[in-house]
This record gives C-alpha cells, sequence and structure tokens, in this order.
C-alpha cells in the first residue's frame, strides 16, 4: 500500500492566494492548497513559530501534503454546509479521490488535545494512487524534528514542542519522504495530527478523531441556525461569520486580523507585514457585525477582551496588542526566507504598534454604545474605561495622527480621524445617558464635539468638489469615509456624504467594483498596492444607507463573485487579475461582508 | 504560637500585599488582579466582583499567615529574611501552581483549550501569569516577598 521515495525537490509555483482554504480551531489556524498542500499552520496559537511555512518560507520550511499521486483531471472545493470542514475532490483516470479536512474547535471537557487536525481520503469509482509527504519543521531556522516511531504513530518533538501523527490504516511515515498509498473505495485513510506545547501529548484513534470532528461539524451547524433565514446573500454571510469566529482566540477572545504573515500586497514587493495580532479596531467592528446577527455572546467577548487588553495602557488606545494583549515584538525580517511568490522581507512583529491612530476610539465607543442599544448595561468599570477613551479624545483630537491606513510616513491631520474622533465622543455623551458620570465631563465632551465638527466642517471639507477629503487642505478623498452614513455625523441622504460617496467611487474606483483605499502611489512604499476589498463592502454600506439600494445590491453581488468557491477574502485584490493580495482571509473585509449584508437588511432587502 | 499576632498581622500583611498587587496595576505593570479573579467565582460584574474577592483574598491571606506562624514555630525563630525567604516559596508556588490552577476551576476563566463554545470571559494567566504582562511574575514575589518579611518581622515565637 505505501511506497516511500525521496522528496520530489521539483520547484513549486506558488498556489493562488485565493486557492487556500482556511481550515482552523479558534485557536490557530491552518491553509491547505488545491493539491492538499498544507502549507500554513503555527503552533500553538496563531502568532506561534509555524510548523508548516512553505506559503511564506520556501521549499524548506515544512509542508504536509495528502493528495492524489497521478495526473488530476479536474478538481473541485468547497466547506461542507454551514460548518468548518474542507471538501476538495480531485478527478483521476482511476477514479475520484476527495480529501475531507477540518481542526477540532471543541475539545474542553474531553482527553482530547488542543489542537487536533483530522484529514481523510477517500475514493469513489476505483483505487485512487495517492501521495503522503509529512515535513514538519519549526521556527525560523525550518528546524527538523527529533523523531520517534511508537506503536502509537510518529511523534515528532523540539524540545517543549511535540507533534504526533497517526494513520488508519497503518502507513510507516518518514518524515520529509514522499509516501505513494492506495486509496481503496470503502477504505478511507484517516490521518490526526496532535500538538502539544509543554503538556503530555494525547495520542487519539484517527477513526475517533474523525468521529470528534463530525460533532465538531454539527456544533458549527446549530451556532449558523441562529443566523436570519432571510439575511440577503445568506451563505456568503455564513461563511464570513464562520470565517471570523476561526480567528477569535478563544481564551482571550481577541479577533486575530489573519492567521499569517507577510502575504504581499504586492507581488515580488516589500509591503509584507505580519497581522497575527489584535487591532481594536477589528474588535470593535467585529461586535457590530456580530450583534447584527445575534451573536450576542461573541460580541460580548470582543468587548471583555477590549477591556482586559488595553488594561496597562489606558486611557491609551494602542493601535495593536498580542492575543493576550501585550505589545507586539519589534519587528523584524525572517533571514532565509523567500516569501510568497519571491515577495521579501518576511516579517514578524508590527512596526505599526506605536503609532497614535486618533480613529481607534471612535471604533471603540461605537462598539460600546451598539452593545448599550442591544440592552447591555455596561459594566461601571467598562464605563470607566470608556469615559477615559473619550477623555483622551477630548484632550488629543486636535493632534495630527497616523490614520487609519497606518502608513509609515508624516503624521497628518485625517479627517476619517477627526469624524472619528467625533464619533468617540458622540457615543460616549450617547452611553452616558444611561450611565452615571459628572456634569463637568459631559460639558466638556459636548463642547469638544462641537469643536469638531465645527473644524471638520471648515478644513475637511472641498466644497468645489463637494466631498470630505483625506487630509485638512488636501484634495485627496479617502476611502474610509465611506463610513459616513452609518455614523450619523451629517444625515445619510446629506449632499455632503452623497458628494462625498460619489468623489470617492469616481476618484478611487479601480475597476468594476473595485476601489483604493487612497489616491495609488500615495503612501512612500515601493510598488502599487491592489484595491482594497474592505472599502469595496463599506461602499456597498453606504449605498443601502444613502438610500441607492439597488445599486448596492448590484454592487454586492459583483463584489461576492470575485471570490473562490470558498469564499474568503484577503485584504486586497490586484484590479487587473481579481487575484486576492495581502494576508488572508482577513477579518476586516469578513466583517465588511457582514456589515454591508446588514445594511441590505436594514435597507428592507432579502435573500 | 501567637495567636494575636496572627490575627492582626496576618490581615495587615495582606492588605498590603494587595495594595502592592494594585499599585503594580495602576502603574502598568500588570494585569493580574487577584480580587478581580477570586471575586468572579461568585460574580460577573467587576466592581462587585473586586470587593467580594478582596474579602476571599483576606481570608485566604489569613490562612496562610497561619502555614507562616506555624514555620516560625517549627524553626523556633521569626525574622525578616526567613519570612522573606517563605514569602519568595510562596510567591514561587502561587505563580507556578495555584494561580494556572485556576483555569480548571474558575467558572469565568478560560483555558489554552478553550473554544467557541466557552462563554468564560477571563482570560487565563498562562506560564506564571505571562499573559497577564511581562512583569507579572516580579509584581507577584515582589508582593510575596513583602508579605513574608511583615510577617517574619511582626509574628513572634512563643
Amino acid at each position: 500500500m505505501t511506497e516511500p521515495g525521496a522528496s520530489s525537490g521539483a520547484v513549486r509555483i506558488d498556489p493562488l492566494i485565493e486557492d487556500y482554504g482556511l481550515l482552523g480551531d479558534t485557536r490557530t489556524a491552518a491553509l491547505v492548497d488545491p493539491a492538499g498542500s498544507l502549507d500554513w499552520m503555527c503552533v500553538p496559537r496563531f502568532d506561534g513559530d509555524a510548523i508548516f511555512g512553505r506559503l511564506v518560507g520556501g521549499e524548506h520550511a515544512g509542508h504536509f501534503k495528502l493528495g492524489p499521486a497521478g495526473p488530476v483531471h479536474g478538481v473541485e472545493r468547497r466547506y461542507r454546509t454551514d460548518c468548518n470542514t474542507l471538501e476538495t475532490t480531485w478527478r483521476t483516470s482511476s477514479g475520484t479521490l476527495t480529501l475531507s479536512e477540518g481542526m477540532v474547535a471543541e475539545v474542553n471537557g474531553q482527553l482530547l488535545p488542543a489542537t487536533m487536525l483530522v484529514r481523510r481520503m477517500t475514493a469513489q469509482g476505483g483505487p485512487v494512487e495517492a501521495v503522503l509527504e509529512f515535513d514538519p519543521r519549526l521556527g525560523e531556522a525550518h528546524r527538523r524534528p527529533h523523531v520517534a516511531h511508537r506503536a502509537a504513530g510518529l511523534v515528532c518533538s523540539w524540545g517543549s514542542i511535540a507533534v504526533s501523527l497517526r494513520l488508519t490504516p497503518f502507513v510507516a511515515v518518514q518524515p520529509g519522504l514522499t509516501h505513494v498509498v492506495t486509496v481503496e473505495p470503502g477504505r478511507p485513510l484517516t490521518c490526526v495530527l496532535t500538538v502539544a506545547d509543554r503538556e503530555p501529548l494525547v495520542q487519539v484513534d484517527p477513526d475517533h478523531a474523525w468521529a470528534v470532528l463530525e460533532q465538531d461539524e454539527r456544533r458549527w451547524q446549530r451556532w449558523c441556525r441562529d443566523v436570519d433565514d432571510q439575511m440577503p446573500r445568506r451563505p456568503a454571510v455564513i461563511r464570513s461569520l464562520l470565517t471570523l469566529r476561526l480567528l477569535t482566540y478563544s481564551p482571550s477572545g481577541a479577533p486575530v486580523a489573519a492567521p499569517t504573515t507577510s502575504l504581499p500586497e504586492v507581488v515580488g514587493g516589500v509591503r509584507n507585514w505580519d497581522y497575527r495580532y489584535s487591532w481594536p479596531r477589528d474588535a470593535s467592528i467585529g461586535v457590530g457585525a456580530f450583534l447584527g446577527v445575534g451573536k450576542q455572546a461573541e460580541a460580548r467577548a470582543f468587548m471583555a477582551w477590549l477591556l482586559s487588553a488595553t488594561r496597562l495602557d489606558r486611557p491609551r488606545l494602542p493601535v495593536l496588542l498580542t492575543l493576550h494583549g501585550k505589545h507586539p515584538t519589534a519587528e523584524h525580517e525572517l533571514t532565509g526566507w523567500p516569501g510568497y511568490a519571491a515577495s521579501t522581507p518576511v516579517r514578524v512583529g508590527n512596526g505599526a504598534s506605536g503609532q497614535h491612530q486618533l480613529d481607534g476610539y471612535g471604533w471603540v465607543l461605537d462598539a460600546a454604545w451598539s452593545l448599550t442599544s442591544a440592552g447591555h448595561r455596561l459594566y461601571s468599570e467598562t464605563w470607566r474605561t470608556m469615559a477615559g477613551f473619550a477623555d483622551r479624545v477630548a484632550d488629543h483630537w486636535r493632534e495630527p495622527d497616523a490614520g487609519i491606513w497606518e502608513m509609515r510616513s508624516d503624521m497628518a491631520h485625517h479627517v476619517h480621524s477627526k469624524i472619528m474622533a467625533w464619533l468617540a465622543l458622540d457615543r460616549a455623551l450617547r452611553v452616558a445617558q444611561t450611565h452615571r458620570t459628572s456634569a463637568t465631563r459631559l460639558n466638556r465632551w459636548r463642547t469638544e464635539r462641537a469643536a469638531l465638527r465645527e473644524e471638520i466642517g471648515v478644513r475637511g471639507f472641498d466644497a468645489a468638489k463637494v466631498t470630505f477629503t483625506r487630509t485638512y487642505g488636501s484634495s485627496d478623498v479617502d476611502a474610509a469615509l465611506l463610513v459616513l452614513p452609518q455614523l450619523g455625523f451629517e444625515s445619510a441622504d446629506s449632499p455632503r456624504v452623497l458628494g462625498t460617496i460619489d468623489a470617492i467611487s469616481r476618484e478611487l474606483s479601480a475597476g468594476g467594483p473595485l476601489l483604493y483605499r487612497y489616491p495609488p502611489g500615495n503612501d512612500g512604499l515601493p510598488g502599487r498596492e491592489g484595491a482594497f476589498l474592505p472599502c469595496s463592502f463599506w461602499l456597498v454600506s453606504a449605498l443601502a444607507r444613502s438610500g441607492r439600494v439597488q445599486e448596492g445590491v448590484a454592487l454586492f453581488d459583483e463584489l461576492l463573485e470575485l471570490t473562490g468557491p470558498l469564499g474568503l477574502y484577503a485584504e486586497e485584490m490586484d484590479p487587473e487579475t481579481h487575484h486576492q493580495l495581502g494576508n488572508y482571509p482577513q477579518a476586516l473585509t469578513h466583517s465588511a461582508v457582514v456589515q454591508a449584508a446588514l445594511a441590505l437588511r436594514d435597507a428592507g432587502v432579502t435573500d | 504560637m501567637d495567636w494575636a499576632g496572627w490575627a492582626l498581622f496576618g490581615l495587615l500583611a495582606t492588605t498590603g500585599l494587595t495594595a502592592l498587587m494594585i499599585a503594580a496595576q495602576l502603574g502598568g505593570l500588570s494585569r493580574l488582579d487577584l480580587p478581580l479573579i477570586l471575586g468572579t467565582v461568585v460574580t460577573p460584574d467587576p466592581d462587585r466582583a473586586r470587593v467580594a474577592g478582596f474579602f476571599f483574598h483576606l481570608v485566604f491571606g489569613q490562612c496562610f499567615a497561619l502555614g507562616y506562624a506555624a514555620c516560625f514555630v517549627l524553626l523556633d525563630s521569626a525574622t525578616w529574611w526567613i519570612g522573606g525567604l517563605l514569602g519568595l516559596l510562596h510567591g514561587v508556588i502561587a505563580l507556578t501552581v495555584l494561580i494556572p490552577m485556576l483555569a480548571g476551576v474558575h467558572p469565568r476563566m478560560a483555558s489554552n483549550r478553550s473554544g467557541p463554545e466557552s462563554t468564560a470571559v477571563l482570560e487565563p494567566p498562562g506560564l506564571v501569569g505571562l499573559n497577564y504582562g511581562a512583569q507579572t511574575p516580579l509584581v507577584a514575589l515582589a508582593a510575596h516577598l513583602a508579605y513574608g518579611v511583615a510577617l517574619g518581622a511582626l509574628l513572634q515565637v512563643r
């Protein structure tokens, strides 16, 4: 049944970013390409070291492949309905081979490992030869493991981290070699990979692991049932919600921006960043998205994380934090990592963490207001924290900031940041109506809110073009301003808001439904970045909320058609090839998908 | 056994330990909040939890002080430095055994294994409390050292 050979070593062409499928357990995640190669997985959590890092680390960074050995006549991929189990089906000359795989999310209260990946290959129509390549390497230096063949299976270890691989039927796997196995119809090949970090390995029988994964599928399907049947484009919204949940680190409630580092915003370029961190802004947007679909517990968990994680910095709101609320390590480049499609450097850490970004306060206070509006009274401590943020905005809004797009050039007076500062004070005043606050404080917030509105109207608006601008005095526009209609800063159908939407659609168009986030070539970095996907979905929301519902529906449908069969989105898209760019999948984009659907639903659109 | 000293100075040392931990939080050194962690066993409201947790902590502190007093009797000596050594040992045990074990029994504390169905909102402390900030182990050790020094200096062997 098995025939080991030397690893092929052939030059590998990187699969497209959108071709990767996401597996996850809400503690870490893996990416699998259409050939069945698992090319990215960090342990023991999202921001740990990669044990399979070929996605950006090159041939020697580790991978785990299960797929057909011979030529393939066609491949189809899908997620099973309303869950996170991925299915890849290959048509070969001898039969059809299907790889079904997933990670078990719910292990609490059971003797199961915290990280358990289950992969099963089944054949139909005849026996199919398949390859198995298991080559785990740890960290920056692609360290080979200490290998032990035990009765229960293969154990690879690196100090405190150990990985176990078991298969049914048994295959004597040698790390780094290619094994050819024959999968017979009715006799699936099931693998279970378990990980232990500073604890004993828990060995799980592959068939039992498969049963546990099926239980997990049913849990996810129950989770999805809460989502309104009439939600516009419900399957896409469900996929986005499932992705958002997979990207929420359950032990702390932190939302991970993306499970990857350094997938490029320009192929072959240097715009490669580490997104395995949590942005309070994303958590706040997630609160709105989850509340909008009735997922109260998830919304509250995000707020709890915000409260806990920001504790050491209050009243300052950090731009980004680790999954446990610490400051990221200094950004550095991984030596010898060739990057995705030769896009170097590959970075870990994130240099944006030291920036001053005013808009974050607006998002966070808006999330607190959303929770309050949904009937949740804030605990006294939560309100004290929010009031502290509002005070800080009142103290600092006159200063320039780095803006939502985290440019590493000079600070500026970003109009979007000022509007979000206005939002922070406005939402603080609204929440204060039901929470105890001193009259002095309220008066101060009112005064500063009024001053912000006046200054934005005078310095942040271009009367000739009838649009709010990117920075004070500039004539550029900024796609972040598409959030205007949902803020209440001005009436959603006011000439100034409608003018801004039109100016952004016109001046930042990247062709079709796509938008750049700011005028290209304006950020001081080499290369031209792609269209920024969240902005396109924000345009859907803006159109829906400003009364142009049919335009919004048409745009939403166009955008949904741009993704692959798996329904996952990165941060950006190449406007010409429509290939996805940047870290993948991206929580902010998926939040924007949900926001767009909610805006359409609120405008009366049903599925 | 110095029963009167135990009753009074146990209370005093525990209050001092709690105050040091709170000062470290306010100073941005650590997010370890023992009154909050202990009190959220009985209520999810952070403010109420801190009040309840403070009293729980006093009770626990008093119990530990009994252990210190017993050690001093066994050693037939109570000095600030013996108390300090016991305090360091106490701190190490708290960081490596007691606090990490909380994730297994606390109804509102998540663990590193928590999944989507978990409704626990307190993050787990992690190895030696590092999830609550890089300086947490030092803060906890310093607070327990002060607790032990206070008991060693104030309790008498009778």
